[in-house]
């Protein structure tokens, strides 16, 4: 029994104490601060925010081609010419 | 390998590195750099999911028909189950899982694949570590130990092979040049680094130095609950934490949501094993304790649908334009369904009954295939006309892929469950007789639904076919497109 | 949360919890257990099995019996194990203490083989159950082992060792089946599959 004495004091004292630490800790540095912003770090220049990059072989890629660029053909830039 | 490329000793301090501090690499520049250790990763990895789904329809005629190939000790159903689950666990989803990683790691440090060889070396152990356990297991030199079959003599080389990734990782994110870390980042990273810890845990406490009796089971449950909650699973959520977002060119519906979701899957799936030892001869305490995380596991799989479902919401005519969409989509809503089917599997009331039958199958093969292989398929959709700059040879072997495996699946999963729920119907009650010549029996109830499972395997198996032939294909046009190119120089330089 | 050695921490501590509970505790509280006498008959319980036993079981292991048998008996109102006969009480952690794999199984395609040794006592009988499962149990759907036998012309006498067979599944005339070495050591291995003896925490 005495292993269930360890675990009851581990599950409602230590770990809880441990995650709150970090947790606070973590807010402390900021780690959740603009996290928003990070969801937008996949997109760049390439491939916006509102340009769909997939469709079957043949069909037309490039729902909304952001303006000031012809629309890309996704994404495939010519690699220079090694 | 490229000229401008630093020294594996840099990544020890990579900021004192002037090449570094350059700008983000270029997409293209990226994609083009993984085109090597992909096209190896992945041709294996086909050639091990067709192998691997021969085992499958095998195993499952002769669950129906006992006397099909039956003077083969080779070929017998308890060596061709094994080989399969080897063959598609470590041969097609490990190496597919591996390669993708590997592309994602690339894009979202915004760096240009680093030492390739690595990679390559670590490919070449993988496949000749699985194929000595494949091999191994149909000789009859299996362990006995579910999904940690292979011979102690293999498993060094896929652990090997596998430190060589590991390594390889944190190297790619220690010359990271993105200095966000998205979400994708965080399941890959743990994913890589929980992997090798629960394979040597297993290898050592029940091969090497096995423990003593049925803590061996625990362990044994331990890890092959992990497999899939801490290596395939974050591997997959990652995929369609990037793709869905990626391919809508639509940001990921809320974020901050993930953060609860990645860390509840963190802290909760790695407790989840335990149940599939309900009324075993194991301390109650250590099954509670399973069955409470798994229900648990309500919180990452309600946030992780939140996000990836209503991310979707809105745009699901892409669905009739994208074939990646459609395998992501198929995916994520299979894992929904799937993780909350197995809380349910996970209670006490419901595995009384569904436990030792084939429900238990039709569970893991929704999550291992309706959610983890659709996932990686339309991850390899997305990559390889990007990784040789070709497109797809053929759409409609695209679509014939997509139906056959989805059609397949569903056909293969739904009325196994219904089928395994009233085998354990049937078995819960004693005055059924198990096996009898004329009278109903628990076995000849599931005949049925074995049956229907064959058809659904020759299915999917059609879909793979079209899936190795469009593969095959875009890579013969990758290889002509090169000689074109390679003609046209020289033809101007004359 | 882009500061990765936070990450790395939070990823290290929860694989390490589940570790230390599902793997390290579980090895503190049972993971030693010895052998206890049994009052009734004061012998001590259980005993490691015969080495032609244990060779069995490597041939249990090497065919995969263990996808499709189970070796666990569940309490008498948990599913219906007893019931049906699969054993007279529950099966507990120190019955396996000996067993290297530790075979509990996942699947009940065929019946829980627990205590098989008890169930079918006789060579024969195992013997031409492996041989041909339906010559003894009709409508069965495992696998014949016939493999682990061998075809061959009966001699000036025929063979102690020949498996009696049914007519209808015999070799033809002038030919015998004789077991080979694996399939009697799998026998005996089967034969060793008993689970009975009271001990004190299952009563």
């Amino acid at each position: 029994m005495s292993v269930l004495w360890i675990l009851f004091v581990c599950s409602l004292v230590v770990l809880p104490g441990i995650a709150l630490l970090a947790f606070r800790w973590a807010m402390r540095q900021g780690e959740f601060r603009h996290l928003e912003k990070t969801a937008l770090s996949i997109f760049d220049d390439d491939e916006p925010v509102g340009q769909t990059t997939d469709c079957f072989p043949g069909g037309q890629r490039g729902k909304k081609p952001a303006p000031t660029r012809p629309p890309n053909p996704i994404s495939r830039p010519r690699l220079p010419e090694a | 390998m490229n000229a401008a490329s630093p020294s594996i000793l840099a990544a020890l301090s990579p900021s004192d590195n002037e090449e570094l501090a350059q700008r983000r690499a270029v997409l293209a520049e990226i994609d083009a750099s993984c085109r090597g250790p992909l096209l190896f990763l992945f041709s294996g990895s086909i050639i091990w999911l067709l192998v691997g789904t021969v085992f499958a329809l095998l195993a499952s005629l002769k669950l129906h028909n006992p006397e099909y190939l039956a003077n083969y000790s080779w070929l017998t159903f308890g060596r061709v189950r094994p080989a399969h689950l080897n063959a598609v666990i470590y041969g097609f989803a490990s190496e597919a899982a591996i390669g993708v990683t590997l592309w994602l790691m690339c894009r979202l440090c915004r760096t240009p694949l680093l030492f390739g060889w690595i990679i390559n070396a670590a490919g070449v152990f993988w496949n000749l570590g699985v194929t000595i356990g494949v091999v191994a297991i149909l000789a009859g030199d299996s362990t006995g130990i579910e999904w940690l079959e292979i011979p102690p003599y293999a498993t060094p080389i896929l652990f090997v092979s596998y430190a060589l990734i590991a390594v390889w990782g944190v190297i790619t994110f220690r010359f990271r040049r993105e200095k966000h870390l998205y979400v994708s980042q965080w399941y890959l990273l743990a994913a890589l680094f929980w992997f090798p810890w629960i394979y040597s845990a297993a290898q050592i406490l029940l091969v090497l130095d096995p423990v003593r009796g049925t803590v061996q089971a625990a362990v044994n449950w331990w890890f092959a609950h992990n497999v899939l909650g801490l290596w395939f699973t974050p591997i997959g959520l990652a995929s369609i934490y990037y793709f869905i977002p990626k391919v809508l060119g639509k940001p990921v519906y809320n974020y901050s949501l993930s953060v609860l979701g990645f860390w509840s899957l963190a802290l909760f799936y790695n407790w989840n094993g335990m149940h599939h030892l309900v009324g075993g001869p194991m301390p109650a305490w250590l099954i509670t304790v399973s069955i409470v995380a798994s229900v648990m596991m309500t919180i990452p799989v309600i946030t992780v649908g939140i996000n990836h479902h209503l991310t979707m919401w809105g745009s699901f005519r892409e669905l009739k334009t994208s074939p990646v969409l459609r395998f992501m989509v198929f995916g994520g809503m299979s894992y929904t369904l799937t993780s909350l089917h197995g809380i349910a599997l996970a209670l006490r009331s419901v595995s009384e009954v569904t436990h030792f039958t084939h429900s238990t199958i039709a569970h893991s093969h929704q999550g291992m295939y309706a959610f983890f292989t659709m996932v990686m398929f339309g991850a390899i959709y997305y990559i390889m006309p990007r990784v040789l700059q070709v497109d797809w040879p053929s759409a409609r072997l695209i679509r014939v892929h997509f139906w056959a495996v989805a059609i397949g699946i569903l056909l293969y999963v739904f009325p196994l469950i219904v089928g395994g729920t009233l085998e354990g119907m049937a078995m819960t009650n004693p005055d059924v007789p198990f096996v009898d010549a004329v009278k109903p029996s628990v076995v000849s109830l599931t005949l049925p639904y074995l049956k229907t499972r064959s058809y659904s395997g020759m299915l999917i198996f059609l879909g793979h076919l079209a899936f190795a032939i469009s593969f095959g294909w875009i890579v013969l046009r990758w290889a002509q497109a090169g000689r074109l190119a390679r003609l046209k120089t020289s033809l101007a330089r004359v | 949360m882009n500061y990765g050695p936070i990450l790395f921490l939070g990823i290290f501590l929860t694989v390490a919890s589940s570790w230390c509970g599902l793997v390290l505790i579980p090895h503190l509280q049972f993971g030693r257990q010895q052998p206890v006498k049994i009052e009734e008959t004061g012998e001590l319980y259980p005993q490691s099995r015969p080495g032609i036993a244990q060779q069995g079981m490597a041939v249990y292991q090497a065919n995969g019996c263990i996808y499709c048998h189970t070796q666990q008996v569940r309490a008498e109102h948990f599913g219906a194990d007893i019931a049906r006969n699969w054993g007279q009480r529950r099966t507990v952690a120190r019955d396996y203490i000996f067993d290297k794999p530790v075979m509990l199984g996942t699947m009940r395609t065929g019946p829980d083989l627990t205590n098989i040794g008890l169930r079918q006592n006789s060579v024969t009988w195992h013997l031409q159950h492996l041989y041909t499962p339906v010559i003894t149990s009709k409508g069965s759907i495992m696998p014949p082992f016939r493999f682990l036998f061998e075809q061959r012309k009966i001699g000036a006498k025929p063979s102690p060792d020949a498996v009696p067979l049914p007519k209808e599944y015999a070799p033809e005339p002038g030919y015998e089946i004789i077991p080979k070495a694996e399939a009697k050591a799998l026998v005996q291995y089967l034969l060793s599959l008993k689970a009975s003896a009271p001990l004190p925490e299952t009563r």
